[in-house]
């Protein structure tokens, strides 16, 4: 059966290649072929943590890999550069970037946030930052950012500001305010506010923050720098670093674009700021720029770099390409959010105009989840028991806020389900149970240590 | 004495060399009692890098290393177990797996513990490590603006950049040792680096660092790393690394004895691993708690072996297949002693056959190679400059199908007429005696038909 492109007339900055007109979208008996190397009897509702690869992508990476080990000299020579050009090339355009010299392809946001954050400790070591000028972050910023702040601006005498963000959340005024409150106080005894780190999509618990207004308070407010881990928004979320307006702005490929581990971009806005920026592996590259010294730092597997071109092919499979994705997923898990959270007599951690292809949805207060060690119990039991993978997260109650109840007590927990295009309703039919079996057996989160 | 397969593939050409008796099976399979497996045969090793280009004569195995394949069918399938259950993978299987490997390796170089024993990815990612605390040095005040660190002429050139990034840049001073090429006697090279450290200390600056290659890249020289490390101590040098890139499987490493505080060597060079992947050790001492991986993720504090097993999401599956490399290796006759006898052995042999056959010279004596040799190219060749020696290789692979990296060596004042090109040969156990022959008859054909430099393009 032949279908019309449906996104003929979109603009053309959206994707570089669209589908041909001829061929056939994707079935759901080749979107399971795709994932068959998917662990069959796990309920696997945690695409955000390690992302997913389909098989055409993979034998496409084998295929590099066995290019490189035929011939190392001969593909470091004539094939790696131009490869990883080519992917830079379509991210450029994913993302509405305005030159590819603004691309670097790096291992993932982990890596990105050393290289931003390094900067900045030399900055403060070089004296061009004055002790206790300061930098920005979310609370429930990704761990690997806070402490790598820890290691780069901690250490070089610099000081960090913390915003916690009200969870559950009911809409983006309450995130916006909480911001421009931290930020008063930041500058409150005169000192400047060098970067400002904000999460596109937060990790745990996961929500969908209104990067573009935060961006736009920062420059009102005379924040120098403001750099965007994305990590879970390409493929996920609509990604235009232009509207978005940051200097810097990292997403992982490998978790919502389905690529290989591991791949992503860091753009950094085209600026005398970004000229000094460096890997901190540094090759012989080092001074040709960032895109470049990314490109090679020393002999490695770069397969997961040069895939790109053949995950947009997967991409563009689909039914409206990774829009079509994207708003599927969103869709679905809402929805399996809403079944969750109804069968439990919970609730939702976000609305859903705040989620995209993750929500978080209340656990039973019965399980008694009442620490970060409960979680991670839960989460084992759930696994290892009831062939569930779902991460927990332990909602620490704050002084003065008014808690979520359900009919029995406090919700101290909730799980971060995903939906990505392998999902199926028996995945979250089968984490219902799950919990609804624990609650009917009248176990708490301690009672599982044991078992 | 006669094999069974003495018309084994590798036996073209009659007559008794090292290279072609070494490629025939040993007088008997040895299996033991306990039933290891049996010692490969040439057609295993053939069947094991049947996946390399058959067109070229690959004796480059100094840049990119090689892999066998049952290694890599093991990478595949510990890429395999993490693809289909990810969580699983991190939670339950990716921390033993590595540590397993680490202490694979701290038994294979004689380290004291484990957790000397990091692994990274190359020894590029290792140098940053080692000189990034170099940095901090500085801007904390450790270190006074102007101290030094030292390090080889010919030290590799990520390592001179990393340098740069992180000790120029950060206010220490950098003196080089010149190392004379072609290279005579260990004495030179430990006279030439006695002077430098002395430069390094002139005006009551300290010597924080010292940067020594074990064996260097190019041009390539085993470097008495254990005498001179002896004189940093004496000399009042803070800090030793060595820079092992081509140490492990090629040369003898044992930490103890070297004595040097930081040693990284890459395991996909000349130990069989898939890339990438290489061990950075640091001996335990005070000097060393603040070492860390420069991507920081949420074991950052916990040492640097720990920070280096977990730095975000990615393919950590070279990193576990250490054991398949060392079952590979011990199918071969005296495991990885016998590897690095045999291919220094035959690349000292091939060496001198092509300096024979071409009126040269190589470019060091045979007990100051390893596994890898310089061979002059006869001069009239005319490589003057880097550019030449570059399009002279790419002439090489793609007119010949012979892949080996070239060096210029300039001449110095005074010199005429003299060898300008070398090339640096490597020998694997998957080299055969035809690779070279490949490549002594392709420069026979340019000198032959007239070529010179000069006349490629962008020469």
């Amino acid at each position: 059966m032949q279908h019309e492109d449906p996104r003929n007339g979109e603009s053309a900055h959206r994707s570089s290649k669209k589908p041909k007109l001829s061929s056939k979208f994707i079935t759901e008996s080749d979107t399971r072929d795709e994932f068959s190397h998917h662990q069959p009897r796990v309920a696997r509702i945690n695409n955000g943590s390690f992302g997913s690869c389909p098989g055409s992508v993979l034998t496409a990476q084998r295929h590099w890999q066995l290019q490189f080990l035929c011939q190392p000299d001969a593909f470091y020579f004539n094939t790696l550069r131009d490869g990883i050009t080519a992917s830079r090339k379509i991210i450029k355009d994913l993302i509405n970037a305005d030159h590819v010299d603004e691309v670097s392809l790096v291992d993932n946001a982990t890596t990105a946030a050393a290289i931003v954050l390094q900067r900045i400790g030399l900055s403060f070591a070089e004296g061009k930052f004055q002790k206790n000028d300061t930098v920005l972050m979310l609370h429930c910023a990704f761990q690997a950012v806070k402490k790598s702040i820890q290691a780069y601006v901690t250490r070089a005498g610099g000081s960090v500001i913390e915003v916690r963000l009200p969870f559950p959340v009911n809409s983006e005024e309450e995130i916006i305010s909480e911001f421009k409150k931290s930020i008063e106080e930041g500058k409150s005894n005169g000192r400047k506010i060098r970067l400002a780190i904000i999460d596109h999509i937060t990790s745990m618990p996961s929500v969908v923050i209104p990067v573009k207004e935060l961006v736009r308070i920062c420059r009102a407010e005379g924040i120098e720098q403001v750099f965007v881990d994305a990590a879970h928004a390409i493929g996920s979320v609509k990604v235009d670093v232009k509207e978005v307006g940051a200097d810097f702005y990292v997403s992982n490929l490998h978790k919502w674009f389905f690529c290989p581990p591991s791949v992503a971009f860091l753009y950094c806005k085209n600026s005398t700021s970004s000229s000094d920026l460096h890997h901190p592996v540094v090759s012989h590259e080092y001074g040709n720029g960032l895109p470049i010294e990314s490109s090679w730092i020393g002999t490695r597997d770069y397969s997961s770099q040069l895939v790109v071109p053949s995950v947009l092919d997967f991409v563009n499979r689909f039914e409206g390409g990774i829009d079509g994705i994207m708003k599927r997923n969103h869709d679905e898990v809402v929805k399996m959010g809403k079944m969750l959270a109804e069968s439990w007599g919970t609730n939702l951690g976000t609305p859903p105009e705040m989620s995209a292809a993750m929500i978080m949805v209340g656990l039973p207060s019965r399980l008694c989840l009442n620490s970060e060690e409960d979680a991670v119990t839960l989460r084992s039991h759930l696994r290892d028991h009831y062939g569930v993978e779902v991460p927990i997260f332990h909602q620490v109650s704050k002084d003065g806020e008014e808690e979520v109840r359900d009919k029995d007590g406090f919700i101290t927990g909730y799980v971060r389900i995903s939906h990505q295009v392998y999902n199926k309703l028996e995945d979250y039919e089968k984490l219902r149970d799950a919990i609804n079996q624990l609650v009917e057996d009248g176990k708490t989160c301690k009672m599982l240590y044991t078992e | 004495m006669a094999s069974p397969l003495h018309d084994s593939p590798n036996a073209a050409v009659n007559g008794t060399s090292a290279v072609e008796a070494k490629s025939r099976l040993p007088k008997r399979s040895r299996l033991h009692a306990d039933s290891s497996p049996p010692l490969f045969t040439p057609s295993d090793i053939l069947s094991e890098f049947s996946h390399h280009d058959p067109t070229v004569a690959r004796i480059n195995n100094g840049s990119f290393g090689s892999c066998p394949s049952s290694v890599v069918s093991a990478q595949h399938d510990f890429q395999l177990q993490w693809l289909q259950q990810p969580d699983d993978f991190y939670f339950n299987q990716l921390q033993p797996k590595i540590l397993q490997s680490r202490t694979i390796i701290k038994d294979l170089i004689n380290a004291d513990h484990v957790d000397e024993v990091s692994i990274v990815d190359n020894a590029t990612t290792a140098a940053a490590i080692v000189l990034q605390q170099m940095a901090w040095g500085f801007a904390e005040g450790k270190f006074n603006h102007g101290d030094a660190a030292v390090m080889l002429h010919y030290a590799y050139g990520a390592v001179k950049k990393s340098v740069e990034a992180y000790v120029t840049r950060a206010g220490g001073c950098v003196f080089e040792v010149p190392l004379p090429f072609p290279a005579n006697s260990v004495d030179e090279i430990v006279h030439e680096f006695r002077q430098a450290l002395q430069r390094g200390k002139q005006n009551g600056r300290r010597v924080r660092l010292a940067v020594i290659d074990h064996v260097t890249s190019m041009p390539t020289v085993v470097i008495p790393v254990k005498e001179l490390v002896t004189i940093c101590r004496e000399e009042g040098v803070d800090q030793v690394f060595v820079d092992a890139a081509h140490g492990i499987g090629c040369v003898d490493v044992d930490m103890k004895q070297i004595g040097a505080d930081f040693y990284t060597s890459n395991l996909h060079k000349w130990y069989f691993c898939p890339p990438s992947v290489a061990f950075l050790y640091c001996k335990r001492s005070i000097n060393n708690s603040d070492l860390h991986h420069p991507v920081v993720s949420h074991e950052y504090g916990n040492g640097l072996a720990i920070e280096s097993a977990w730095i975000g999401t990615r393919d950590y599956s070279a990193q576990l297949v250490v054991p398949k490399a060392l079952e590979f290796i011990n199918r071969f006759e005296d495991g990885i002693d016998g590897i690095k006898k045999r291919n220094h052995e035959s690349v000292v042999e091939m060496g001198k056959m092509l300096v024979e056959a071409w009126g040269t010279h190589l470019g060091c004596p045979p007990e100051m190679c390893s596994s890898m040799v310089m061979v002059g190219l006869p001069a009239y060749l005319g490589i003057s400059s880097d550019r030449d020696a570059l399009n002279l290789r790419t002439c090489l692979r793609e007119k010949f199908g012979v892949e080996v990296p070239i060096y210029y060596r300039s001449p110095k004042d005074g010199e005429d007429g003299v060898v300008t090109g070398y090339a640096r040969i490597s020998y694997q156990v998957y080299n055969k005696v035809e690779d070279y022959y490949k490549f002594r008859d392709a420069i026979n054909q340019l000198v032959h038909n007239a070529f010179t430099c000069a006349s490629l393009p962008n020469s």
